[in-house]
C-alpha cells in the first residue's frame, strides 16, 4: 500500500531475489550512459570538455547538455543525437532482469501488468493549479497523494476545496510540516483540528481509543502521517526523473494571528472539507 | 525467539512496530532507539538478531547507521522501514549497503511479521 518502483515490487512479490535485482541494476548502470558519457562514447566530446562544463555549472544553473551547447562544445543537432541515442539504448529494469536470466519475457509481462494494477491507485488525477507554478508536477502529486492517503490511511470522506493563493495560513490545532529540497524547494504543511488529530492518531496507532494519549504522541502521529505522504510524493516524482530529499517532519503551533508565508515564497492553500465540521488544510510554500 | 531492535525517531511508529513484533509470538522487541547513533549503541548492549530501522531520522540517519552496523556486526540483519522505500535509488542503496529488505510505509502488520520471520 505505497508508491513503489518496479524492482522493489518484484522483490516483495518473490518474483526475483535481492541478489538478482542488484545484478540487474549493475547491468543497467553499465549500459545506461549519462549524457556526458554518451557524448564521449559517440566521439563528440572529451573528458576535458566535461570537466570544463562541470566547472561552468558552478556559476550557471543549466543542465549539462544545454551548457555543452552554450559553450559551443556540442551543436544543438549533436545534443539531440546524443539524447536520442540515450533513449534508444536505455535499458529498463525489467529488461535488465530478463538479460541476467532472473525473469523470462512472459513472466516480465505478467509482473508488469500486476505492478500497474498495484500502483493504479497512485496514478495522479488532474488538479487545478495556478499558471505561475514552477513545480506543477510536484505540487499536483503532493495534493493528489494527500487526498488518496486521507482516504486509504484515515478512511474518512472529504471534499477537496478550490486552491487559493494566500499570504497567511490560518490557526488550527497544529500544523505538521516537511521540507522538500533538491530539484525544487517546497515546504509541505498539513494543518488539522483537534478531532482530526485524534482520527489520525487512531489510524496511525491502529487503536480505537486515543483519549488517554499524550499530546506528544498525538502530534507525533500527525507528523508520521505527513512523513508517509511526503515519502510517497518523493517516490512518485522520482519515477519521472525529479530528485528530491526530505528532512524529518516538524510540528508547528501557529500563533493566533496565523502562520505568515515567508519572504521569497508563495503560498498555496488547499482546503479539505471533512463532513463533521472538523478542519484540515494543506498548504504548500513554494520558493521563488 | 528472535530479538528485534526498533530504530525510529517517531514514537508512534516505534510503538506500532513494537506491538506488531511482540504480538507475533516468535519475535520480541528488545528496545527502541531514536536515531542511528543510539541504534549502534543498543546493538552492542541488547545484541538483537534483527534491526528494523527508519531511513530518515534527525542526527545519524538510517543509511549512515546501516553502513556502520554491517561493519561492526556481521551477524545482525537490518531491515529498513521507510516512507522512502519507493524511491528506486534509496531502495537500491539500502540493499547494496547490506539491508536484507526494505518495507515501505504505510505498512501492514502481516507483511512486517512475514519479512522478519523470513530472516
Amino acid at each position: 500500500m505505497a508508491v513503489k518502483f518496479f524492482g522493489q515490487f518484484l522483490v516483495e512479490q518473490g518474483a526475483v531475489t535481492n541478489e538478482s535485482l542488484l545484478y540487474a541494476i549493475e547491468l543497467q548502470e553499465r549500459t545506461n550512459l549519462k549524457l556526458g558519457e554518451m557524448a564521449m562514447a559517440m566521439g563528440y566530446i572529451t573528458a576535458q570538455d566535461i570537466e570544463r562544463a562541470h566547472a561552468a555549472q558552478l556559476s550557471k544553473d543549466m543542465k549539462l547538455g544545454d551548457l555543452l551547447v552554450d559553450l559551443s562544445i556540442l551543436s544543438p543537432a549533436q545534443l539531440q543525437e546524443v539524447i536520442d541515442r540515450q533513449k534508444a539504448t536505455h535499458l529498463f529494469i525489467g529488461e535488465a532482469l530478463v538479460k541476467v536470466g532472473a525473469l523470462t519475457p512472459d513472466k516480465l509481462d505478467s509482473c508488469l501488468a500486476a505492478f500497474k494494477a498495484d500502483q493504479a491507485p497512485y496514478v495522479s488525477n488532474h488538479i487545478d493549479l495556478p499558471a505561475w507554478l514552477i513545480t506543477p508536477q510536484l505540487c499536483e502529486t503532493a495534493v493528489d497523494l494527500t487526498y488518496k492517503l486521507i482516504t486509504r490511511v484515515l478512511g474518512i470522506q472529504f471534499r477537496p476545496g478550490k486552491c487559493q493563493e494566500v499570504n497567511l495560513l490560518s490557526t488550527n490545532r497544529m500544523i505538521a510540516g516537511m521540507d522538500f529540497s533538491g530539484d525544487a524547494t517546497v515546504r509541505y504543511l498539513l494543518s488539522v483540528s483537534e478531532g482530526l488529530q485524534k482520527t489520525i492518531a487512531k489510524a496511525i496507532l491502529k487503536e480505537d481509543d486515543v483519549e488517554t494519549e499524550s499530546d506528544e504522541i498525538l502530534e507525533d502521529t500527525v507528523m508520521e502521517f505527513v512523513n508517509i505522504i511526503c515519502g510517497n510524493v518523493v517516490a512518485k516524482v522520482s519515477q519521472s526523473g525529479t530528485n528530491l530529499e526530505i528532512t524529518p517532519p516538524v510540528t508547528i503551533h501557529p500563533p493566533q494571528s496565523g502562520l505568515p508565508v515567508p519572504d521569497g515564497y508563495r503560498g498555496l492553500l488547499f482546503p479539505i472539507h471533512v463532513s463533521d465540521g472538523e478542519v484540515m488544510e494543506l498548504g504548500l510554500l513554494i520558493k521563488q | 525467539m528472535k530479538k528485534v531492535l526498533v530504530v525510529d525517531d517517531s514514537l508512534s511508529v516505534a510503538r506500532q512496530l513494537e506491538k506488531i513484533i511482540n504480538e507475533s509470538g516468535d519475535l520480541v522487541c528488545v528496545g527502541h532507539a531514536k536515531n542511528g547513533a543510539e541504534a549502534i549503541k543498543m546493538n552492542h548492549s541488547e545484541d538483537p538478531d534483527i534491526i528494523c530501522m527508519d531511513m530518515n531520522m534527525p542526527g545519524m540517519d538510517g543509511l549512515t547507521a546501516l553502513r556502520s552496523l554491517v561493519v561492526l556486526d556481521k551477524t545482525v540483519k537490518v531491515v529498513m522501514v521507510t516512507s522512502l522505500g519507493g524511491v528506486g535509488d534509496k531502495f537500491t542503496e539500502a540493499l547494496k549497503l547490506g539491508a536484507k529488505s526494505v518495507i515501505s510505509k504505510p505498512f501492514e502488520a502481516e507483511n512486517v511479521v512475514n519479512i522478519l520471520r523470513s530472516l
